[in-house]
């Protein structure tokens, strides 16, 4: 298989051409968050800022909030009225850890279930990843097999190599496109070294470690510590960035808003993190804090690996970054109080 | 400083006069602190101070039982003594470890000073009125006041006037006017233009609450916002309700808000919502000549009704 190469310069020709058959989403500052946002037709300066946005790309396919549908009540009862759910997404320069927090998420909402809310914007999209060549000291990818600069969770691949990106075709998707668009060369032997070395190096930016042997076991076996949990959730507030910004927590909350006789209902991204998550009429299983944090950290590195047989993280580091106290998963890994043996 | 911070908590600890430590540790990131909250003596060796100290730490009373000696800088001491207000917190039960503050570094105005990510800077240290930042072996001074959080430019108490344990000499208010420039800015709109302005603002708010989960003014056990009967907000994000929940704090907060900033900080959507919180403690020190978080003997604003106020609030 030979790859592909793209001029720096050309790559308003190449969205521009994509555009035509696609909604093409790029890194963007604009609302005043970095995010995926539709492509305004000429911005490329998100090559030189961009590191990762701070909204994960899940919010593409889970948004934030998005209309389930509207009803109206007359006399023949209840009427349903659907939002228009034709998608055509193409998302450019995702980080392979977006990529596979995609794919990890895929398990729920594909796999377990089929969401259509999810599926009919996730089955159209094309992923184009970009490797990172600068990742941040919060990132700690390569601990869960990922590696920053390349990606078998994206159609095509693209990496750095000065003053031109490598283009991989990675999947049938991603082949059949790059049939479809002009102005790609292709790339030589000394390309595909530089693309070698940028990987390699990118790698080797990532300092931050977990570990992640045993861990299912380790987190079994701390289950029980209240003291240890108490501890490693003193600092934390109980707010929804670490969750909500994660680019694999998928919980959501359903909600109608009636007025009169119509209404919308509503689904929209709900945290674990917050005491009214599992409140019930009688109780609340996770009133207390230390109970909320210890669920969050099982959650992703032990249930979720349980039934699906991967780590819900991808380690991409927002919510160390993010976190307005700076409650480090990492730390909190490091430090689990493993009382049984390991791996019986 | 920081020497006599780590003795002085020992010796709380020791002496069995706290139950508790709260104060800062290095983060687990470049040019950040977390805070540390301990009933280990060993831990006080790993306190600091210094010009990353964001957190108002007063937040962490409001749940923790027992005694408790605590950091705190001008505004969180306000905040403390605001709490000892509305009967949140018992003053014998806590030591208040005063620090003079000469100010908090912002990272996002260091970040465009330098047109680099935290992550590219080597080191950025205070040297009295100025910021230094180091990168690749190049060094940048800045005026202090260009890379501090608007509200330590706005604040008229740096050092704690309530306190137990003064940590050091007594700082003076920078007072510079930059930190109400964003204020300013929104007071002369149009009401249509502001109105556009927080629509677009809080569109992008995901309802995360870190602005309410930061805040030691926020202290209900269940927010408003949570209510589902009356639902007075959806609990979705879309700009109205965001509104709505951020009106609402705003006027809860009135008379306990001491301008710490750490709403605007905590915000991951970076919504400027310390120009709601600050126009409205100007607003309450206008109408009830009241600064919060001053006077621990003062009932708190909003529970008590002096004949006099009337002329000026009713106009």
């Amino acid at each position: 298989m030979s790859n592909k190469k793209v001029s720096k310069k050309d790559i308003t020709k190449l969205l521009s051409q994509w555009s035509q058959q696609f909604t093409v989403l790029v890194p963007s500052k604009e609302s005043g968050v970095a995010e995926m946002a539709e492509w305004d037709g000429k911005d490329t300066s998100f090559l030189d800022w961009y590191r990762n946005t701070v909204v994960p790309p899940k919010a593409s396919f889970l948004p934030p909030m998005e209309e389930m549908f509207h009803f109206q009540k007359d006399k023949e009862g209840y009427r349903i009225e659907l939002p228009p759910n034709e998608h055509k997404q193409l998302i450019f320069s995702i980080r392979p850890c977006d990529a596979r927090a995609l794919a990890i998420i895929d398990a729920n909402f594909k796999d377990l279930y089929q969401d259509p809310y999810y599926l009919s914007k996730r089955k159209s999209a094309v992923l184009v990843g970009l490797g990172c060549t600068n990742p941040s000291q919060s990132c700690f990818c390569t601990s869960l097999g990922i590696s920053p600069a390349e990606s078998t969770d994206v159609d095509l691949m693209l990496t750095d190599i000065g003053d031109q990106f490598l283009v991989e075709e990675i999947t049938d998707k991603g082949k059949e496109l790059i049939a479809k668009t002009s102005g790609l060369k292709e790339a030589t032997k000394d390309d595909e070294t530089k693309a070698k070395e940028a990987k390699e190096a990118a790698s080797q930016r990532i300092t931050r470690k977990i570990n992640t042997e045993g861990i299912i076991d380790k987190l079994l076996a701390s289950f029980d510590d209240k003291d240890y949990w108490e501890k490693i959730a003193a600092k934390c507030i109980s707010c929804g960035v670490c969750t909500l910004l994660c680019p694999t927590c998928y919980c959501f909350d359903i909600n109608d808003e009636l007025v009169r006789q119509e209404g919308t209902r509503f689904r929209s991204l709900d945290s674990c993190s917050f005491p009214v998550y599992t409140k019930m009429p009688m109780e609340n299983p996770r009133q207390e804090k230390w109970r909320r944090v210890r669920q969050k950290v099982c959650h992703k590195f032990g249930f979720f690996p349980m039934s699906f047989n991967v780590i819900a993280c991808t380690g991409c580091g927002r919510c160390i970054r993010l976190c307005p106290v700076n409650w480090d998963i990492t730390q909190t890994l490091a430090s689990l109080p493993v009382k049984a043996e390991v791996g019986k | 400083m920081e020497q006599r911070l780590r003795q002085e908590a020992r010796t709380l600890l020791e002496q069995g006069k706290v139950d508790w430590i709260i104060g800062f540790e290095p983060g687990s990131l470049k040019f950040t602190t977390t805070p540390l909250i301990t009933k280990d003596k060993s831990d006080v060796q790993r306190l600091v101070i210094n010009p990353f100290i964001v957190n108002n730490l007063a937040k962490f009373l409001i749940e923790i039982k027992g005694r408790v000696g605590i950091v705190a800088k001008g505004c969180d001491s306000r905040s403390i003594v605001s709490l000892i207000q509305d009967n949140k917190v018992i003053r014998e039960d806590v030591v208040i470890l005063a620090v003079p503050c000469t100010g908090v570094i912002d990272l996002s105005k260091v970040e465009r000073l330098m047109g680099k990510d935290r992550d590219e800077l080597d080191d950025i240290t205070r040297e009295g009125d100025k910021v230094i930042v180091k990168v690749d072996g190049e060094k940048r001074e800045f005026p202090a006041p260009e890379a501090l959080f608007d509200h330590c430019l706005a604040c008229e108490f740096p050092t704690p006037q309530e306190y137990d344990i003064l940590l050091g000499e007594p700082s003076s208010p920078i007072a510079n006017p930059v930190a109400k420039e964003k204020i300013e800015k929104l007071k002369q709109m149009t009401p249509e233009q502001r109105w556009g302005f927080w629509k677009d603002e809080l569109s992008r708010c995901i309802r995360c609450y870190a602005c309410r989960n930061v805040c030691p003014a926020c202290f209900c056990q269940r927010c408003f916002v949570e209510e589902t009967e009356p639902q007075w907000a959806l609990p979705v994000p879309r700009w109205q309700d965001n509104l709505i929940f951020q009106i609402v704090r705003n006027i809860h907060v009135a008379g306990r808000c001491t301008d710490c900033g750490e709403c605007e900080r905590a915000c991951p959507a970076h919504i400027p919502l310390r120009s709601l919180t600050r126009e409205m403690y100007d607003i309450v020190d206008e109408l009830f000549h009241f600064k919060s978080g001053m006077d621990k003997e003062a009932l708190p604003l909003m529970t008590h009704y002096e004949q006099e106020e009337a002329e000026d609030l009713f106009r």
